[in-house]
């Protein structure tokens, strides 16, 4: 090998004087400079040959090296197993290999000295030969490191990252987080769902991994770095896409998203949420770990590699959210796409720290252009809530004038909704600055308490409308009632309460009490007049005859509302019992005064017992039973 | 037919855009439409209609041999957003009309297409990403052939060669349709003689390769199909009635249009360019009397007779580039497969020729492609954003 390198040296010499000088004479002075400088330069051996150019002695060298090469070479690309198996070949074979780069590159520069030229094209031959085999090696490593792995993993570095709580009620998390799945002819490990992200996972073995690093340096170095990543790309995608689908999640256009029956998308999100974290945290950082790892020292190489990788699967994933974003808005769906909002959110960081390189960015940008969009639909939600408010029509009126459906509805939606709070300012702030608006009122509706207030505000006007349905306009009150009580009840024991504000409790709660107020003047006052008490001195004759006509058309009005009141709903016990009190107080006084004088009056005498039809006990007692919803077709349904 | 509810003898060309809106304008008065209609409106309308006449008009004008290249279709998509914006104007100008009956079921309709033209645009997305994997291929090929990676003069030997035939291999495998890619899979195979080194390896090997050509997988599922996908898309498009023109104060002649844009363009890009189940069997007829007709059933023609060729019929993509691409790519391959070693001089220059071809060719898909794709995406965004002002103007 020391002749070797020594007629390596002196061609490479020759080959410099030659080249830079521009005549013979001009050679011969820079290989004079060469002898002067070096023994081993000497002009004797230097000029050898220097008129005929071809060189056999050194060609004869380099013909002699590639001879060698070609035989450890051709053995090991002929083997029949895997020359990997052992360590001692394969680190054989990567020997022969990096003598043969290195012979290529020292020789390349006296290419066009036609011996050497022949002799490097057969170099180039051989290094062919050696890379198809090497790159056939780098696939089954991939393949088989997961095999390995399997067995192996005791003694792996990541198994101590592996751990999960012991109150971890899925066991096979313990047992699986890499899986090879049941179909074994298939070869492609697998990961299963966990609940703690907080984990890395290396899909193959250090050894193995330092092995393909080992292999990748080689193909970078003899210029077939495309076909590695090519080759690991391919299979690394496999893995992913296989690992995904394990998942659970389906491969869906938009267009069968849209047509998918609301329940059955409902547990496909549920999927997607875990498939996006699992991704996001564990799946694809570990990709890049092994990436980096595997192509340590050629960066570009590594970057290209981890899209290819990575970006079916993230498309795949963006697609699904996308479709989300773009369905129904239909109200309903609010809160499993607050989910989908909240897991793009949550994940940005994770989008930000994996997708980071120049040949990622572009799946970065998408996943917040779909996280935003996630934000319109859920504006577009709450549009299509208060359109659906507005123009919700009154049909038939609530018996009894209870409750009507879409206050419970719109109610209940709402502090379901407030859950999600911190969410939902974000995502209506957010409306200020990026949506141009079409409409001017969306510009003022842009934080949430505006937009709650909004909502209650239709929802007010809507059931104002719908109250007109009833005719008897205390039964109106009494509706507006019911529905002004229930909203104050549920704003006051829900994050409503801080969003709309003091003020707005005190000025609803006011409201109800002039409901109340307005259905008493409406149905008692009428009522009350029939047993004012004449005061004028009129003779004890006609004075008894008009006490007369009150009580007997007190006792028929009185009849008549107590039936009629009685089926109506006050479905809240306290202001039940509180507008009975009210009653009784604005009733009994004045009754127990217009039946003291009427017994104080002698024309009526005997007939007094059936005049008075009912005692003070018998009417606080009627009282008692108004709003009972009776006739079973209370208004107040649960 | 509804067609001749509105539209009077053929006039010619030049008269098509005006004849059916003077004869709307009497008969809204006498009908009194639920709509006023402006002077201000109607020329706008009419603009609109003559806008996307001159677009197409201009985009059939290409040359035969630019046709479907890549510049055109980019051309094309290009034409497609500027004709969604006049829409959209149109709609913003007229959105108290748009929410009436019959306009808000028509423009749902128009959503509805739309929405289902995602998709396309997502399966082109794949497609492009599908034309990437061949490039890397075929960067390989280059980088064997052509020899950029060692600045210094060396003459081709057999091991570049295998290289260069094991990269154009795949990448012929890789270009085959999906629909023949199993027979013809197995038959490009043998014919190129791949699996010569008969190792109990190459079994494996063999196996596992067949995998890896389709292994960039689309991101529908398998039974997505671009086909029907187009067919849903012109599923019941209609010229409207002469009756919806009159109730919608002529509104309803936009929509029709932008569907039809829509449905071609779609149509367009789903047979320039790779995708699942691809079919071009979408039938196409629009009235001759929109000054948009003509030029569109022109192009329809034009590129349905490009895909009848012999040497296209079984193109993944009509894309003019994608068949440059095959053909360099190929007749490099029947050289590569020919040549004896030593290579002599005149095989070495006509191999450095077909070399110089492919890369041009590389080059120019290079440039293209990526402008491409976001230009494909600003479809999906604009489709996106337009339904979104729509369904909140509602």
């Amino acid at each position: 090998m020391a002749d070797n390198g020594e007629e390596k040296l002196l061609a490479v010499a020759r080959h410099i004087a030659k080249t830079l000088g521009q005549n013979d004479t001009m050679a011969d002075d820079i290989l004079q400079i060469f002898s002067n400088f070096d023994g081993r330069f000497s002009r004797e051996k230097l000029s050898e040959n220097m008129v005929d150019g071809n060189n056999p002695r050194g060609c004869a060298v380099l013909d002699r090296a590639l001879h060698s090469l070609d035989r450890q070479i051709s053995q090991y690309v002929a083997l029949d197993h895997p020359i990997w198996a052992h360590s001692a070949d394969s680190s054989a074979f990567l020997d022969a290999i990096d003598e043969l780069i290195r012979t290529i590159r020292d020789w390349s520069p006296m290419a066009a000295e036609k011996s050497v030229g022949a002799c490097l094209a057969r170099a180039d031959d051989l290094m062919q030969q050696a890379m198809f085999r090497v790159e056939d090696e780098f696939r089954s490593l991939m393949d088989r490191g997961a095999d390995s792995f399997e067995l192996g993993r005791n003694n792996h570095e990541s198994t101590g990252n592996l751990s999960f709580d012991s109150d971890d009620d899925n066991e096979e998390n313990e047992e699986g987080l890499l899986h090879n799945g049941a179909a074994l002819d298939h070869q492609i490990p697998v990961a299963q769902p966990v609940t703690d992200y907080d984990i890395v996972i290396d899909a193959l073995p250090s050894g193995t991994i330092n092995d393909l690093h080992e292999i990748a340096k080689r193909m970078v170095a003899a210029g077939f770095g495309k076909e590695c990543s090519h080759v690991y790309s391919t299979c690394r995608r496999e893995f992913l896409e296989e690992s995904i689908s394990r998942l659970g999640l389906q491969k869906l256009s938009i267009d069968e998203v849209q047509k998918m029956p609301w329940q059955e998308l409902e547990d496909e999100i549920e999927r997607w949420i875990k498939a996006a974290n699992v991704s996001l945290r564990i799946l694809f950082p570990s990709e890049r770990r092994l990436c980096d790892r595997i192509f340590f020292g050629f960066s570009s190489a590594a970057d290209l590699s981890f899209m290819e990788v990575c970006r079916g699967s993230t498309i795949q994933l963006l697609n699904f959210a996308d479709a989300i974003a773009i369905g129904s808005r239909s109200p309903e769906r609010l809160f499993k796409v607050l989910d989908v909002f909240e897991t793009m959110r949550d994940l940005m960081p994770e989008f930000d720290s994996v997708f980071s390189d120049q040949y990622c960015l572009v799946l970065r940008n998408e996943a917040i252009t779909i996280w935003k969009r996630l934000g319109e639909a859920i504006r577009g939600i709450f549009m299509e809530l208060e359109n659906l408010i507005r123009r919700d029509p009154a049909k038939a009126a609530v018996p009894g004038g209870g409750l009507h459906p879409i206050t419970r509805y719109v109610m209940n939606y709402l502090r379901a909704a407030c859950r999600s709070r911190q969410t939902l300012e974000q995502v209506f702030d957010e409306s200020n600055v990026v949506v141009p608006s079409l409409d001017d009122r969306r510009v003022s509706s842009s934080s949430m308490s505006v937009q709650m207030a909004w909502i209650m505000e239709l929802l007010e006007s809507n059931l104002e409308m719908k109250s007109r349905i009833y005719r008897d306009s205390a039964l109106c009150s009494i509706f507006m009632m019911n529905n002004g009580r229930y909203i104050v009840q549920k704003v006051k024991d829900s994050e409503l309460e801080s969003l709309l504000g003091d003020d707005w409790i005190r000025k609803h709660n006011a409201k109800v009490r002039q409901y109340c107020t307005n259905y008493q003047r409406s149905s008692w006052n009428k009522i009350l007049g029939t047993l004012k008490l004449d005061n004028s001195s009129l003779a004890s004759n006609a004075i008894a005859k008009s006490m007369k006509e009150k009580i007997k058309s007190f006792n028929s009005q009185f009849d008549d509302v107590c039936k009629t009141q009685s089926s109506w709903v006050v479905f809240d016990e306290q202001l039940r019992e509180e507008m009975r009190i009210s009653v009784s107080r604005l009733l009994l006084p004045a009754y127990r005064n217009f039946i003291g004088r009427l017994q104080c009056i002698p024309e009526i005498g005997r007939n007094v017992d059936r005049l008075i039809r009912y005692g003070p006990e018998d009417i606080e007692a009627r009282i008692n039973e108004l709003f009972e919803g009776g006739n079973g077709s209370s208004g107040g349904r649960k | 037919m509804p067609s001749t509810d509105y539209q009077g003898s053929s006039s010619p060309l030049t008269n098509l855009g005006r004849s059916f809106l003077p004869l709307r304008r009497d008969q809204v008065h006498s009908m009194e439409s639920p709509i006023g209609g402006s002077p201000s409106n109607e020329a706008e309308l009419e603009s609109f209609q003559r806008q996307v006449a001159d677009r197409f008009h201009d985009l059939a004008s290409v040359p035969s041999d630019e046709l479907l290249s890549l510049p055109w279709v980019r051309k094309l998509i290009d034409a497609f957003l500027c004709c969604q914006e006049e829409f959209r104007v149109i709609l913003f100008n007229n959105r108290t009309p748009v929410k009436k009956p019959p306009m808000d079921r028509l423009i749902a309709d128009y959503n509805e297409r739309a929405v289902k033209a995602l998709d396309v645009c997502n399966a082109i997305r794949d497609g492009i990403e599908q034309i990437r994997q061949w490039q890397k291929l075929i960067e390989i090929v280059l980088c064997a052939l052509g020899g950029d990676n060692n600045s210094y003069q060396r003459s081709l030997g057999e091991g570049q060669f295998r290289r260069a035939r094991k990269a154009l291999v795949d990448l012929a495998i890789a270009m085959l349709d999906e629909k023949d890619s199993g027979q013809a899979l197995a038959h490009r195979n043998r014919s190129f003689g791949r699996h010569n080194n008969s190792s109990s390896h190459s079994k494996d090997h063999h196996h596992r390769s067949l995998g890896h050509f389709r292994s960039l997988s689309w991101s529908v599922s398998r039974s997505w199909s671009a086909a029907r996908q187009l067919q849903a898309i012109g599923n019941n498009l209609a010229v409207p009635r002469g009756n919806e023109v009159l109730a919608t104060n002529g509104l309803a002649m936009p929509v029709y249009t932008m569907g039809s844009v829509l449905l071609f363009v779609m149509w367009a890009l789903v047979a320039a360019i790779p995708c699942q189940d691809r079919g071009l069997q979408v039938h196409f007829n629009f009235p001759r009397q929109f000054p948009w007709a003509a030029p569109i059933i022109s192009l329809h023609e034009r590129i349905l007779e490009e895909s009848k060729k012999r040497d296209r019929k079984n193109a993944c993509g009509l894309l003019r580039e994608i068949y440059q691409m095959e053909k360099c790519s190929r007749l490099l391959g029947e050289l590569a497969d020919s040549v004896q070693f030593p290579l002599n001089e005149e095989k070495e220059k006509e191999v450095k020729q077909r070399v110089n071809e492919l890369k041009q060719v590389s080059d120019a898909m290079k440039e293209d492609l990526e402008p491409l794709e976001k230009q494909v995406r600003e479809v999906f965004h604009r489709i996106v954003r337009n339904r979104t002002e729509g369904l909140d103007s509602l």
